[in-house]
């Protein structure tokens, strides 16, 4: 892909995305994954990062570890995608469960208990702010919002589960989408 | 497999080979349903670990859910601290042996399908299954987010004082740029001077 540079190994792979991860400790990871691929080692043209990062939140999976596994899969298919991807993971996944042995040993303590009640009420508005992060995009499209009330209350009131609601709704807001329908407004 | 069928709920001990492999089937089948990053999950994952196998009580799990949003890292990776807390109770080996097997059977179907996707873009990026699949999706992710949300303030909130933080974290998460741990920082002082409960 790269014009200039040639294909990154799996061990180039690996590394790399392990310095994306640890770059990115402080938060925005794809700012710091454009900068490293891009800018630093050019291993892909602007474009054609960009181009990653919509296939990456497109398909299911968290999309950093999507956008690293098509990284790796564009130079080096599958290996090169798991390579990627263990670079990418590997650290803050070893912290992760060096923070769980962590809680798990310590969570009866009343001192930790009580920080973890307070800490709970900031995590859960962060868990309420999710939706209203990407709420705008859907504002001018009424059919959009319909759809995510059908979806909301089927979920909230009438609990049901990720997968048959994903299965109902998925196909039929797919046929009213669908490009070539006249229905469909710009 | 009739873990639901008594009204009291047991740990579902995963040294039973057949419910080990319940369980991983679980992760795994739900992998391809993780939308818009993974946070839509949620609520599968509440109900799977507290529910439906007992390994954790709800407060656990809004525990957990902060600690894995604080970490550093995509905060999907959630599914690797329930693992752990599936086995820990076997000792703290089998707790992280636990918690990479969940993490990896959530990853490995959709990582296998955006290799597939990322090889052939170019071929179906104008088809007209991935415009009306995109279009679709949206809105699904959308109400799922605020159901997820709706859920984990249920589940971490139980008097006024509490939904008062969370209402105005919220809003500075929207309004500003802060980072979160800062958020939690102070609401965790809060805790500890007891201002805020359970």
């Amino acid at each position: 892909m790269g014009e200039t540079t040639p294909a990154p190994t799996h061990w180039q792979l690996f590394w790399g995305m392990q310095q994306v991860a640890l770059s990115s400790f402080g938060g925005g990871l794809s700012a710091w994954s454009e900068r490293i691929v891009v800018e630093e080692r050019g291993w892909m043209s602007k474009q054609e990062f960009v181009t990653g990062l919509t296939v990456a939140r497109l398909f299911p999976g968290p999309n950093q570890i999507n956008m690293a596994v098509y990284i790796g899969s564009q130079f080096r298919g599958l290996s090169g995608a798991l390579a990627a991807m263990a670079g990418i993971l590997l650290v803050p996944f070893a912290l992760l469960m060096a923070l769980g042995l962590a809680y798990y040993e310590l969570h009866t303590s009343m001192a930790v208990n009580r920080l973890l009640a307070g800490v709970i009420t900031a995590s859960a508005g962060m868990a309420l702010s999710m939706g209203f992060k990407i709420a705008g995009a859907y504002s001018k499209d009424p059919i959009a919002l319909g759809l995510a009330g059908i979806s909301f209350v089927a979920m909230s009131v009438f609990q049901v589960h990720l997968v048959p609601l994903v299965l109902v709704a998925g196909p039929l807001a797919m046929a009213w989408y669908w490009p070539r329908q006249p229905k469909v407004r710009p | 497999m009739s873990v639901m069928a008594s009204a009291i709920c047991q740990p579902v001990a995963l040294s039973d080979w057949q419910n080990l492999l319940a369980v991983i089937w679980d992760f795994l089948s739900l992998s391809l349903f993780s939308l818009g990053g993974g946070n839509t999950l949620l609520s599968e994952y509440h109900y799977l670990a507290v529910d439906k196998y007992c390994w954790l009580s709800s407060q656990q799990f809004a525990e957990i859910y902060a600690i894995a949003e604080g970490a550093p890292g995509p905060s999907s990776m959630i599914v690797g601290l329930l693992g752990m807390g599936a086995a820990y109770r076997e000792g703290p080996l089998w707790g992280v042996l636990s918690g990479v097997m969940a993490e990896l059977a959530i990853l490995l179907p959709s990582t296998l399908v955006m290799v597939a996707a990322a090889l052939s873009w170019n071929r179906f990026k104008d088809s007209p299954v991935r415009l009306a699949f995109e279009r679709a999706m949206g809105p699904i992710t959308l109400g799922v987010l605020f159901a997820v949300g709706l859920k984990i303030l249920r589940i971490s909130d139980h008097d006024t004082p509490a939904y008062a933080v969370s209402l105005v974290v919220c809003v500075l998460m929207l309004r500003t740029k802060i980072s979160p741990l800062w958020f939690m920082a102070c609401a965790g002082l809060l805790g500890a001077l007891g201002l805020v409960n359970r």
